[in-house]
Protein backbone atom coordinates (compact mmCIF):
# COMPACT_ATOMS: atom_id res chain seq x y z
CA UNK A 1 0.00 0.00 0.00
CA UNK A 2 1.01 3.57 -0.54
CA UNK A 3 0.79 6.71 1.57
CA UNK A 4 -0.10 9.27 -1.04
CA UNK A 5 1.63 12.61 -0.96
CA UNK A 6 -0.88 15.40 -0.38
CA UNK A 7 -0.77 19.07 0.51
CA UNK A 8 -3.61 19.18 3.03
CA UNK A 9 -2.77 20.10 6.60
CA UNK A 10 -3.35 17.99 9.68
CA UNK A 11 -6.31 20.02 10.86
CA UNK A 12 -8.11 19.17 7.63
CA UNK A 13 -7.17 15.51 7.36
CA UNK A 14 -7.87 14.76 11.01
CA UNK A 15 -11.54 15.09 10.16
CA UNK A 16 -12.65 11.60 9.10
CA UNK A 17 -15.32 13.18 6.87
CA UNK A 18 -12.95 15.62 5.08
CA UNK A 19 -13.48 15.63 1.31
CA UNK A 20 -9.69 15.51 0.87
CA UNK A 21 -9.82 11.86 1.86
CA UNK A 22 -11.86 11.24 -1.29
CA UNK A 23 -8.72 11.74 -3.34
CA UNK A 24 -6.83 9.03 -1.53
CA UNK A 25 -7.19 5.49 -2.83
CA UNK A 26 -8.62 2.95 -0.42
CA UNK A 27 -7.35 -0.51 0.18
CA UNK A 28 -9.51 -3.21 1.68
CA UNK A 29 -7.77 -5.51 4.08
CA UNK A 30 -9.17 -8.82 5.14
CA UNK A 31 -8.98 -9.30 8.89
CA UNK A 32 -8.98 -12.41 11.05
CA UNK A 33 -9.27 -13.24 14.74
CA UNK A 34 -6.13 -13.71 16.80
CA UNK A 35 -5.50 -17.43 17.43
CA UNK A 36 -6.93 -18.54 20.77
CA UNK A 37 -3.96 -20.82 21.44
CA UNK A 38 -1.74 -17.75 21.56
CA UNK A 39 -3.71 -15.94 24.22
CA UNK A 40 -1.48 -15.26 27.17
CA UNK A 41 -3.42 -16.85 30.02
CA UNK A 42 -4.92 -20.28 30.52
CA UNK A 43 -8.17 -18.69 31.64
CA UNK A 44 -8.46 -16.73 28.39
CA UNK A 45 -7.56 -19.75 26.29
CA UNK A 46 -10.27 -21.87 27.86
CA UNK A 47 -12.96 -19.24 28.13
CA UNK A 48 -12.54 -18.12 24.51
CA UNK A 49 -12.03 -21.58 23.01
CA UNK A 50 -15.55 -21.64 21.59
CA UNK A 51 -16.26 -17.94 21.31
CA UNK A 52 -15.74 -16.16 17.99
CA UNK A 53 -12.69 -13.90 18.03
CA UNK A 54 -12.27 -11.10 15.53
CA UNK A 55 -15.73 -9.84 14.76
CA UNK A 56 -14.56 -7.27 12.24
CA UNK A 57 -13.55 -9.13 9.10
CA UNK A 58 -12.83 -6.31 6.71
CA UNK A 59 -11.03 -3.00 7.11
CA UNK A 60 -10.64 -0.16 4.63
CA UNK A 61 -7.44 1.84 4.93
CA UNK A 62 -6.40 5.09 3.30
CA UNK A 63 -2.99 6.54 3.92
CA UNK A 64 -1.41 9.89 3.08
CA UNK A 65 1.44 12.18 4.12
CA UNK A 66 2.17 15.87 3.60
CA UNK A 67 5.96 15.66 4.06
CA UNK A 68 5.54 16.58 7.73
CA UNK A 69 2.90 14.20 9.01
CA UNK A 70 1.54 10.82 8.08
CA UNK A 71 -2.19 10.02 8.18
CA UNK A 72 -4.30 6.89 8.16
CA UNK A 73 -8.05 6.73 7.76
CA UNK A 74 -9.43 3.42 9.01
CA UNK A 75 -12.99 2.51 8.19
CA UNK A 76 -14.93 -0.55 9.26
CA UNK A 77 -18.49 -1.52 9.80
CA UNK A 78 -19.70 -2.04 13.35
CA UNK A 79 -23.42 -1.91 14.06
CA UNK A 80 -22.85 -1.16 17.77
CA UNK A 81 -21.10 1.97 18.89
CA UNK A 82 -19.24 1.25 22.12
CA UNK A 83 -17.54 4.32 23.46
CA UNK A 84 -17.31 3.38 27.12
CA UNK A 85 -17.55 0.61 29.68
CA UNK A 86 -21.27 -0.08 29.73
CA UNK A 87 -22.53 -3.31 31.24
CA UNK A 88 -20.21 -6.11 30.22
CA UNK A 89 -19.09 -4.29 27.06
CA UNK A 90 -15.77 -2.71 26.26
CA UNK A 91 -15.03 0.37 24.18
CA UNK A 92 -14.27 -0.23 20.49
CA UNK A 93 -10.69 0.34 19.46
CA UNK A 94 -8.20 0.38 16.62
CA UNK A 95 -4.47 0.01 16.37
CA UNK A 96 -1.72 0.47 13.79
CA UNK A 97 1.41 -1.55 14.27
CA UNK A 98 4.99 -1.12 13.05
CA UNK A 99 8.06 -3.20 13.77
CA UNK A 100 10.69 -1.20 15.63
CA UNK A 101 13.36 -3.65 14.60
CA UNK A 102 13.75 -5.81 11.52
CA UNK A 103 11.73 -8.98 11.68
CA UNK A 104 9.62 -8.42 14.77
CA UNK A 105 6.87 -11.04 14.59
CA UNK A 106 3.34 -9.71 14.22
CA UNK A 107 1.25 -12.46 15.84
CA UNK A 108 3.07 -12.22 19.14
CA UNK A 109 3.30 -8.42 19.14
CA UNK A 110 7.08 -8.55 18.74
CA UNK A 111 9.46 -10.46 20.92
CA UNK A 112 12.25 -9.69 23.30
CA UNK A 113 14.88 -7.53 21.54
CA UNK A 114 12.47 -7.09 18.61
CA UNK A 115 9.87 -4.68 19.81
CA UNK A 116 6.89 -3.33 17.93
CA UNK A 117 5.36 0.13 18.08
CA UNK A 118 1.61 0.58 18.05
CA UNK A 119 -0.63 3.58 17.78
CA UNK A 120 -3.69 2.82 19.80
CA UNK A 121 -7.03 4.60 19.65
CA UNK A 122 -10.00 3.69 21.81
CA UNK A 123 -13.48 5.14 21.54
CA UNK A 124 -13.43 6.30 25.18
CA UNK A 125 -10.17 8.24 24.94
CA UNK A 126 -10.84 11.91 25.52
CA UNK A 127 -8.46 12.97 22.84
CA UNK A 128 -5.66 11.52 20.79
CA UNK A 129 -4.20 8.09 20.82
CA UNK A 130 -1.60 6.28 22.87
CA UNK A 131 1.83 5.39 21.66
CA UNK A 132 2.71 1.93 22.94
CA UNK A 133 5.52 -0.53 22.56
CA UNK A 134 5.44 -4.28 23.05
CA UNK A 135 7.96 -7.07 22.91
CA UNK A 136 5.70 -10.08 23.19
CA UNK A 137 2.12 -10.85 24.14
CA UNK A 138 0.99 -9.20 27.36
CA UNK A 139 3.89 -6.74 27.43
CA UNK A 140 2.24 -3.61 26.02
CA UNK A 141 3.60 -0.48 27.67
CA UNK A 142 2.39 3.03 27.04
CA UNK A 143 5.13 5.56 26.50
CA UNK A 144 4.91 8.68 28.56
CA UNK A 145 4.68 10.93 25.53
CA UNK A 146 2.55 10.28 22.48
CA UNK A 147 2.89 12.22 19.25
CA UNK A 148 -0.08 10.35 17.82
CA UNK A 149 -3.31 12.23 17.29
CA UNK A 150 -6.55 10.46 16.45
CA UNK A 151 -10.16 11.26 15.88
CA UNK A 152 -13.00 8.81 15.57
CA UNK A 153 -16.52 9.16 14.26
CA UNK A 154 -19.27 6.59 14.29
CA UNK A 155 -22.15 7.02 11.91
CA UNK A 156 -24.79 4.64 10.58
CA UNK A 157 -22.92 1.53 11.59
CA UNK A 158 -19.48 2.62 10.43
CA UNK A 159 -16.45 3.72 12.40
CA UNK A 160 -14.13 6.17 10.69
CA UNK A 161 -10.95 6.84 12.61
CA UNK A 162 -8.08 9.05 11.52
CA UNK A 163 -4.60 8.67 12.99
CA UNK A 164 -1.99 11.38 12.47
CA UNK A 165 1.61 11.61 13.55
CA UNK A 166 4.71 13.59 12.58
CA UNK A 167 6.87 11.49 10.26
CA UNK A 168 9.81 11.81 12.62
CA UNK A 169 9.46 11.89 16.39
CA UNK A 170 12.12 13.60 18.46
CA UNK A 171 11.09 12.65 21.97
CA UNK A 172 11.36 9.04 23.13
CA UNK A 173 12.76 8.18 19.73
CA UNK A 174 13.45 4.56 20.51
CA UNK A 175 9.81 3.92 21.27
CA UNK A 176 8.36 5.35 18.08
CA UNK A 177 8.77 4.26 14.49
CA UNK A 178 10.63 6.88 12.45
CA UNK A 179 9.26 7.57 8.99
CA UNK A 180 10.32 9.59 5.96
CA UNK A 181 9.00 10.26 2.49
CA UNK A 182 10.18 7.76 -0.09
CA UNK A 183 10.67 5.05 2.52
CA UNK A 184 8.95 1.69 2.85
CA UNK A 185 7.90 0.27 6.20
CA UNK A 186 5.95 -2.72 7.39
CA UNK A 187 2.56 -2.05 8.87
CA UNK A 188 -0.33 -4.02 10.35
CA UNK A 189 -3.77 -3.20 11.74
CA UNK A 190 -6.00 -4.36 14.59
CA UNK A 191 -9.64 -3.71 15.49
CA UNK A 192 -11.47 -4.42 18.72
CA UNK A 193 -15.27 -4.83 18.74
CA UNK A 194 -16.23 -3.94 22.27
CA UNK A 195 -19.74 -5.36 22.48
CA UNK A 196 -18.30 -8.80 21.68
CA UNK A 197 -16.00 -8.52 24.67
CA UNK A 198 -12.98 -7.82 22.48
CA UNK A 199 -10.09 -6.26 24.35
CA UNK A 200 -6.42 -7.02 24.94
CA UNK A 201 -5.30 -9.85 22.65
CA UNK A 202 -8.91 -10.68 21.73
CA UNK A 203 -9.24 -8.71 18.49
CA UNK A 204 -9.16 -8.96 14.73
CA UNK A 205 -5.89 -8.22 12.99
CA UNK A 206 -4.53 -8.00 9.47
CA UNK A 207 -2.76 -11.37 9.79
CA UNK A 208 0.47 -10.35 8.01
CA UNK A 209 2.71 -7.34 7.78
CA UNK A 210 2.04 -5.21 4.71
CA UNK A 211 4.51 -3.03 2.91
CA UNK A 212 3.67 0.66 3.11
CA UNK A 213 5.52 3.05 0.81
CA UNK A 214 5.44 6.74 1.59
CA UNK A 215 5.29 8.47 -1.78
CA UNK A 216 8.54 10.44 -2.36
CA UNK B 1 12.68 -12.53 32.63
CA UNK B 2 9.66 -14.74 32.11
CA UNK B 3 7.34 -14.77 35.11
CA UNK B 4 5.29 -17.92 35.54
CA UNK B 5 1.80 -18.00 36.98
CA UNK B 6 3.12 -20.54 39.46
CA UNK B 7 5.53 -17.95 40.82
CA UNK B 8 2.80 -15.35 41.04
CA UNK B 9 0.43 -17.72 42.82
CA UNK B 10 2.69 -19.12 45.52
CA UNK B 11 3.36 -17.78 48.98
CA UNK B 12 5.33 -18.94 51.97
CA UNK B 13 2.65 -18.17 54.53
CA UNK B 14 -1.06 -17.55 54.36
CA UNK B 15 -3.03 -15.00 56.32
CA UNK B 16 -6.63 -16.03 56.81
CA UNK B 17 -9.91 -15.09 58.46
CA UNK B 18 -12.69 -16.99 60.16
CA UNK B 19 -16.18 -15.47 60.43
CA UNK B 20 -18.42 -17.04 63.07
CA UNK B 21 -21.81 -16.79 61.38
CA UNK B 22 -23.61 -17.65 64.59
CA UNK B 23 -22.66 -14.26 65.95
CA UNK B 24 -23.13 -12.01 62.95
CA UNK B 25 -25.94 -9.50 63.48
CA UNK B 26 -25.86 -8.07 59.97
CA UNK B 27 -25.02 -4.59 61.18
CA UNK B 28 -22.80 -3.81 58.15
CA UNK B 29 -20.15 -2.19 60.34
CA UNK B 30 -17.54 -4.29 58.53
CA UNK B 31 -18.80 -3.12 55.13
CA UNK B 32 -18.76 0.49 56.22
CA UNK B 33 -15.39 0.25 57.99
CA UNK B 34 -13.92 -0.96 54.70
CA UNK B 35 -15.81 1.59 52.64
CA UNK B 36 -14.59 4.48 54.74
CA UNK B 37 -11.03 3.28 54.69
CA UNK B 38 -10.51 2.16 51.11
CA UNK B 39 -13.23 2.93 48.61
CA UNK B 40 -13.98 6.61 48.78
CA UNK B 41 -12.06 7.77 45.75
CA UNK B 42 -13.34 8.53 42.28
CA UNK B 43 -14.76 5.53 40.48
CA UNK B 44 -15.14 3.57 43.72
CA UNK B 45 -18.55 4.81 44.81
CA UNK B 46 -20.29 1.53 43.99
CA UNK B 47 -17.45 -0.67 45.28
CA UNK B 48 -18.05 -2.61 48.48
CA UNK B 49 -15.04 -4.83 49.03
CA UNK B 50 -16.85 -6.28 52.06
CA UNK B 51 -20.56 -7.02 51.75
CA UNK B 52 -23.00 -8.68 54.13
CA UNK B 53 -26.00 -10.42 52.64
CA UNK B 54 -28.99 -12.20 54.03
CA UNK B 55 -29.05 -15.87 53.14
CA UNK B 56 -30.93 -17.28 51.35
CA UNK B 57 -30.85 -14.38 48.94
CA UNK B 58 -29.54 -13.25 45.61
CA UNK B 59 -26.45 -11.75 47.16
CA UNK B 60 -24.03 -9.10 45.98
CA UNK B 61 -23.49 -8.71 43.11
CA UNK B 62 -26.99 -9.86 42.23
CA UNK B 63 -27.07 -13.61 41.51
CA UNK B 64 -23.28 -13.86 41.73
CA UNK B 65 -23.45 -17.62 42.25
CA UNK B 66 -24.72 -17.97 38.69
CA UNK B 67 -21.86 -15.99 37.15
CA UNK B 68 -19.34 -18.78 36.64
CA UNK B 69 -15.59 -18.54 37.06
CA UNK B 70 -13.34 -20.58 39.33
CA UNK B 71 -11.95 -23.96 38.36
CA UNK B 72 -13.67 -27.09 37.19
CA UNK B 73 -11.49 -30.20 37.44
CA UNK B 74 -8.48 -27.94 37.71
CA UNK B 75 -9.31 -26.07 34.51
CA UNK B 76 -10.30 -22.38 34.65
CA UNK B 77 -14.03 -22.08 34.13
CA UNK B 78 -15.51 -19.28 32.00
CA UNK B 79 -17.33 -16.58 33.92
CA UNK B 80 -19.05 -13.29 33.33
CA UNK B 81 -18.29 -9.76 34.43
CA UNK B 82 -20.61 -8.39 37.10
CA UNK B 83 -21.92 -5.00 36.04
CA UNK B 84 -22.12 -1.83 38.06
CA UNK B 85 -25.91 -2.24 38.25
CA UNK B 86 -25.65 -5.81 39.50
CA UNK B 87 -23.34 -4.57 42.24
CA UNK B 88 -26.08 -2.16 43.31
CA UNK B 89 -24.93 0.92 41.46
CA UNK B 90 -23.78 3.42 44.03
CA UNK B 91 -26.32 5.98 45.01
CA UNK B 92 -25.87 9.69 45.51
CA UNK B 93 -28.09 11.19 48.16
CA UNK B 94 -29.53 14.71 48.41
CA UNK B 95 -27.43 15.53 51.47
CA UNK B 96 -26.91 19.14 50.40
CA UNK B 97 -30.60 19.78 50.10
CA UNK B 98 -31.58 18.18 53.38
CA UNK B 99 -28.69 19.22 55.58
CA UNK B 100 -27.60 22.55 54.15
CA UNK B 101 -30.38 23.71 51.86
CA UNK B 102 -32.81 24.73 54.58
CA UNK B 103 -35.29 22.04 53.55
CA UNK B 104 -34.62 19.67 56.40
CA UNK B 105 -38.27 19.71 57.41
CA UNK B 106 -39.87 19.44 53.99
CA UNK B 107 -37.61 17.11 52.03
CA UNK B 108 -36.56 13.65 53.07
CA UNK B 109 -33.27 12.00 52.31
CA UNK B 110 -33.43 9.99 49.08
CA UNK B 111 -31.17 8.84 46.29
CA UNK B 112 -30.80 11.39 43.51
CA UNK B 113 -32.03 10.45 40.06
CA UNK B 114 -33.96 7.38 39.03
CA UNK B 115 -35.16 5.24 41.90
CA UNK B 116 -32.68 2.39 42.35
CA UNK B 117 -33.90 -1.14 41.68
CA UNK B 118 -31.01 -2.97 43.29
CA UNK B 119 -28.46 -2.42 46.03
CA UNK B 120 -25.69 -4.36 47.69
CA UNK B 121 -28.03 -5.60 50.43
CA UNK B 122 -31.32 -5.18 48.59
CA UNK B 123 -32.98 -8.36 49.82
CA UNK B 124 -31.89 -7.87 53.42
CA UNK B 125 -33.77 -9.87 56.03
CA UNK B 126 -36.08 -11.55 53.52
CA UNK B 127 -34.51 -14.98 53.93
CA UNK B 128 -36.37 -18.20 53.26
CA UNK B 129 -38.92 -20.64 54.66
CA UNK B 130 -42.50 -20.12 55.75
CA UNK B 131 -43.74 -18.75 59.06
CA UNK B 132 -43.33 -20.04 61.72
CA UNK B 133 -40.35 -21.82 60.22
CA UNK B 134 -38.87 -18.93 58.32
CA UNK B 135 -35.12 -18.61 58.65
CA UNK B 136 -32.18 -16.52 57.60
CA UNK B 137 -28.61 -15.74 58.52
CA UNK B 138 -26.04 -13.17 57.48
CA UNK B 139 -23.05 -13.90 55.31
CA UNK B 140 -20.23 -11.34 55.23
CA UNK B 141 -18.06 -11.72 52.15
CA UNK B 142 -14.81 -10.30 50.89
CA UNK B 143 -12.02 -11.46 48.61
CA UNK B 144 -10.89 -14.86 49.86
CA UNK B 145 -7.20 -14.34 49.06
CA UNK B 146 -7.38 -17.78 47.55
CA UNK B 147 -4.62 -20.39 47.52
CA UNK B 148 -5.27 -20.95 43.79
CA UNK B 149 -6.39 -17.45 42.82
CA UNK B 150 -7.94 -17.85 39.41
CA UNK B 151 -7.92 -14.06 39.09
CA UNK B 152 -4.12 -14.19 39.05
CA UNK B 153 -4.30 -17.04 36.56
CA UNK B 154 -6.58 -15.03 34.27
CA UNK B 155 -4.67 -11.76 33.98
CA UNK B 156 -2.93 -11.48 30.60
CA UNK B 157 -0.57 -8.84 31.99
CA UNK B 158 0.62 -10.65 35.10
CA UNK B 159 -0.57 -7.63 37.03
CA UNK B 160 -1.92 -9.76 39.91
CA UNK B 161 0.06 -11.84 42.38
CA UNK B 162 0.10 -13.34 45.84
CA UNK B 163 2.44 -11.75 48.35
CA UNK B 164 5.08 -14.15 49.46
CA UNK B 165 4.98 -13.22 53.15
CA UNK B 166 1.22 -13.56 53.74
CA UNK B 167 -0.51 -14.79 50.59
CA UNK B 168 -2.51 -11.59 50.22
CA UNK B 169 -3.67 -11.27 46.60
CA UNK B 170 -2.76 -7.89 45.17
CA UNK B 171 -2.78 -6.10 41.86
CA UNK B 172 -0.11 -3.82 40.48
CA UNK B 173 -2.38 -1.00 39.38
CA UNK B 174 0.28 0.38 37.07
CA UNK B 175 0.24 -2.89 35.10
CA UNK B 176 -3.55 -3.33 35.11
CA UNK B 177 -5.19 -2.16 31.89
CA UNK B 178 -8.76 -2.78 32.94
CA UNK B 179 -9.32 -5.86 30.79
CA UNK B 180 -11.55 -7.37 33.50
CA UNK B 181 -10.55 -10.98 32.84
CA UNK B 182 -10.06 -11.22 36.63
CA UNK B 183 -13.67 -10.11 37.17
CA UNK B 184 -14.79 -12.90 34.85
CA UNK B 185 -12.60 -15.53 36.45
CA UNK B 186 -13.21 -14.78 40.15
CA UNK B 187 -16.06 -17.12 41.13
CA UNK B 188 -16.85 -15.04 44.23
CA UNK B 189 -17.32 -11.90 42.09
CA UNK B 190 -15.30 -9.83 44.51
CA UNK B 191 -13.42 -7.66 42.02
CA UNK B 192 -14.75 -4.27 40.97
CA UNK B 193 -14.03 -2.16 37.94
CA UNK B 194 -13.06 1.42 38.66
CA UNK B 195 -14.91 3.44 36.02
CA UNK B 196 -12.81 6.55 36.61
CA UNK B 197 -9.34 4.97 36.59
CA UNK B 198 -10.36 2.20 34.18
CA UNK B 199 -8.64 -0.48 36.18
CA UNK B 200 -9.90 -3.30 38.40
CA UNK B 201 -9.72 -3.22 42.20
CA UNK B 202 -10.45 -5.51 45.13
CA UNK B 203 -9.93 -6.10 48.86
CA UNK B 204 -6.28 -5.80 49.86
CA UNK B 205 -6.66 -7.53 53.25
CA UNK B 206 -5.72 -4.14 54.74
CA UNK B 207 -2.09 -5.02 54.01
CA UNK B 208 -0.70 -1.68 55.23
CA UNK B 209 -2.36 -2.41 58.59
CA UNK B 210 -1.31 -6.03 58.92
CA UNK B 211 2.27 -5.04 58.08
CA UNK B 212 2.12 -2.96 61.27
CA UNK B 213 0.39 -5.58 63.39
CA UNK B 214 -3.12 -4.12 63.08
CA UNK B 215 -6.06 -6.35 62.14
CA UNK B 216 -8.01 -5.55 58.95
CA UNK B 217 -10.71 -2.93 59.47
CA UNK B 218 -13.67 -5.28 58.90
CA UNK B 219 -12.41 -7.61 61.62
CA UNK B 220 -11.36 -5.00 64.16
CA UNK B 221 -14.50 -2.87 63.87
CA UNK B 222 -16.94 -5.77 64.11
CA UNK B 223 -19.13 -5.20 67.19
CA UNK B 224 -20.10 -8.86 67.18
CA UNK B 225 -16.45 -9.74 67.79
CA UNK B 226 -16.64 -12.69 65.51
CA UNK B 227 -13.89 -12.26 62.95
CA UNK B 228 -10.69 -14.15 63.67
CA UNK B 229 -7.52 -13.15 61.85
CA UNK B 230 -4.17 -14.87 61.76
CA UNK B 231 -1.84 -17.15 59.90
CA UNK B 232 -3.02 -20.59 58.90
CA UNK B 233 0.28 -22.18 59.92
CA UNK B 234 0.29 -20.65 63.40
CA UNK B 235 -0.54 -23.82 65.32
CA UNK B 236 -1.25 -21.90 68.52
CA UNK B 237 -3.57 -19.40 66.85
CA UNK B 238 -7.34 -19.71 66.63
CA UNK B 239 -7.38 -19.89 62.83
CA UNK B 240 -5.33 -23.06 62.74
CA UNK B 241 -7.35 -24.54 65.56
CA UNK B 242 -10.72 -23.77 64.03
CA UNK B 243 -9.83 -24.67 60.46
CA UNK B 244 -7.38 -27.53 60.80
CA UNK B 245 -7.91 -29.07 64.24
CA UNK B 246 -11.60 -28.72 65.00
CA UNK B 247 -12.56 -28.43 61.32
CA UNK B 248 -15.51 -26.27 62.23
CA UNK B 249 -14.44 -23.37 59.99
CA UNK B 250 -14.99 -24.18 56.34
CA UNK B 251 -14.78 -22.24 53.08
CA UNK B 252 -17.73 -20.95 51.09
CA UNK B 253 -18.34 -22.88 47.87
CA UNK B 254 -15.29 -25.13 48.04
CA UNK B 255 -16.38 -26.62 44.71
CA UNK B 256 -15.25 -23.39 43.00
CA UNK B 257 -11.76 -24.81 43.34
CA UNK B 258 -9.81 -21.70 44.25
CA UNK B 259 -9.00 -22.64 47.85
CA UNK B 260 -10.45 -19.69 49.77
CA UNK B 261 -8.69 -18.43 52.89
CA UNK B 262 -11.75 -16.84 54.41
CA UNK B 263 -13.56 -19.51 56.43
CA UNK B 264 -16.95 -19.65 58.12
CA UNK B 265 -18.33 -21.27 61.22
CA UNK B 266 -21.67 -22.41 59.74
CA UNK B 267 -24.91 -21.25 61.33
CA UNK B 268 -26.76 -23.46 63.75
CA UNK B 269 -30.50 -23.03 63.65
CA UNK B 270 -33.36 -23.48 66.05
CA UNK B 271 -35.54 -26.53 65.53
CA UNK B 272 -38.64 -26.46 63.40
CA UNK B 273 -42.02 -25.90 64.92
CA UNK B 274 -44.85 -28.30 64.22
CA UNK B 275 -48.25 -27.00 63.29
CA UNK B 276 -49.49 -27.43 66.83
CA UNK B 277 -46.62 -25.33 68.12
CA UNK B 278 -44.60 -28.24 69.48
CA UNK B 279 -40.91 -28.49 68.67
CA UNK B 280 -39.64 -30.93 66.06
CA UNK B 281 -36.20 -31.82 67.37
CA UNK B 282 -35.33 -33.94 64.38
CA UNK B 283 -35.24 -31.22 61.74
CA UNK B 284 -33.11 -28.07 61.69
CA UNK B 285 -34.86 -24.98 60.50
CA UNK B 286 -32.13 -24.13 57.98
CA UNK B 287 -32.37 -27.02 55.51
CA UNK B 288 -29.21 -29.11 55.47
CA UNK B 289 -29.25 -29.19 51.67
CA UNK B 290 -29.11 -25.43 51.61
CA UNK B 291 -26.06 -25.31 53.86
CA UNK B 292 -24.43 -28.07 51.83
CA UNK B 293 -25.01 -26.04 48.71
CA UNK B 294 -23.14 -23.13 50.26
CA UNK B 295 -20.40 -24.86 52.21
CA UNK B 296 -20.14 -28.35 50.73
CA UNK B 297 -20.59 -31.66 52.53
CA UNK B 298 -18.10 -30.78 55.29
CA UNK B 299 -20.72 -28.52 56.80
CA UNK B 300 -22.39 -31.51 58.45
CA UNK B 301 -19.38 -32.57 60.43
CA UNK B 302 -18.74 -28.95 61.43
CA UNK B 303 -22.30 -28.57 62.71
CA UNK B 304 -22.16 -31.90 64.53
CA UNK B 305 -18.97 -30.85 66.29
CA UNK B 306 -20.48 -27.50 67.26
CA UNK B 307 -23.62 -29.19 68.62
CA UNK B 308 -21.64 -31.78 70.58
CA UNK B 309 -19.40 -29.14 72.15
CA UNK B 310 -22.39 -26.97 73.01
CA UNK B 311 -24.05 -29.94 74.65
CA UNK B 312 -20.92 -30.51 76.71
CA UNK B 313 -21.02 -27.02 78.20
CA UNK B 314 -24.76 -27.25 78.68
CA UNK B 315 -24.18 -30.29 80.83
CA UNK B 316 -21.66 -28.45 82.95
CA UNK B 317 -18.61 -29.66 81.08
CA UNK B 318 -15.82 -27.66 79.56
CA UNK B 319 -15.22 -27.07 75.88
CA UNK B 320 -12.09 -25.45 74.52
CA UNK B 321 -13.92 -24.89 71.26
CA UNK B 322 -16.78 -23.03 72.91
CA UNK B 323 -14.32 -20.96 74.92
CA UNK B 324 -12.55 -20.02 71.73
CA UNK B 325 -15.78 -19.07 70.00
CA UNK B 326 -17.07 -17.08 72.96
CA UNK B 327 -13.93 -14.92 72.72
CA UNK B 328 -13.57 -13.88 76.34
CA UNK B 329 -10.83 -11.46 75.44
CA UNK B 330 -11.28 -9.38 72.34
CA UNK B 331 -7.61 -9.53 71.34
CA UNK B 332 -7.77 -13.30 71.10
CA UNK B 333 -9.43 -12.77 67.75
CA UNK B 334 -6.50 -11.13 66.10
CA UNK B 335 -3.49 -13.42 66.46
CA UNK B 336 -0.40 -11.33 65.73
CA UNK B 337 -2.50 -8.32 64.69
CA UNK B 338 -3.64 -6.88 68.02
CA UNK B 339 -2.12 -3.45 67.72
CA UNK B 340 -4.41 -0.42 68.11
CA UNK B 341 -4.32 1.60 64.88
CA UNK B 342 -4.58 4.80 66.93
CA UNK B 343 -1.10 4.08 68.28
CA UNK B 344 0.46 4.10 64.85
CA UNK B 345 2.09 7.03 63.20
CA UNK B 346 1.78 7.01 59.44
CA UNK B 347 4.41 8.82 57.49
S1 LIG C 1 -11.82 -14.37 45.87
FE1 LIG C 1 -11.67 -13.91 43.70
S2 LIG C 1 -10.40 -12.03 43.63
FE2 LIG C 1 -10.09 -12.96 45.64
S3 LIG C 1 -8.26 -14.27 45.38
FE3 LIG C 1 -10.07 -15.59 45.09
S4 LIG C 1 -10.36 -15.57 42.87
FE4 LIG C 1 -9.04 -13.82 43.33
S1 LIG D 1 -19.48 -6.00 61.50
FE1 LIG D 1 -19.54 -8.09 62.31
S2 LIG D 1 -21.63 -8.38 63.07
FE2 LIG D 1 -21.68 -6.59 61.75
S3 LIG D 1 -22.22 -7.42 59.73
FE3 LIG D 1 -19.99 -7.36 59.78
S4 LIG D 1 -19.39 -9.41 60.49
FE4 LIG D 1 -21.60 -9.19 60.97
Amino acid sequence: MEAKKVTAEAKVLLDPAASEWGQVAAETISMGGTPVAQQPSRYIRTSWSDRPIGNVRSLTVRSAHNSKEVFFLLEWSDPTKNDGYVGRDFPDGAGILFPLKGDAPLQSMGRQSQAVNAWFWRADFEDGAKNVTASGIGTVEETEKSAVAARGQWQDGTWRVVFARPLAVAEQKEQAVQLEAGQSVKVAFAIWEGSSGERAGIKSFSKTWRELTLEG
Amino acid sequence: MVISKEDLMKSERQAAMVFDLNKCIGCQTCSVACKVLWTREDGMDYQWWCTVNTQPGRGAPKDWEQMGGGYRDGVPNPGIIPTREECGGGWDFNYDEVFYGGKGRSVHLHPIGEAPTWGPNWDEDQGGGEYPNSFFFYLPRLCNHCTRPVCVEACPRNAMYKRNEDGVVLRDETRCRGYRFCLEACPYKKIYFNYAKKISQHCIFCFPRIEKGVAPACARQCPGRLVFVGFLDDVDGPIHKLVREWEVAIPLHPEYGTGPNVFYIPPLAPYRLNEDGSIDETTPRIPTEYLEKLFGPRVNKALDTLKAEMAKTKNGGKSDLMNMLIVYHWHELFGPFTKDPAELTWK
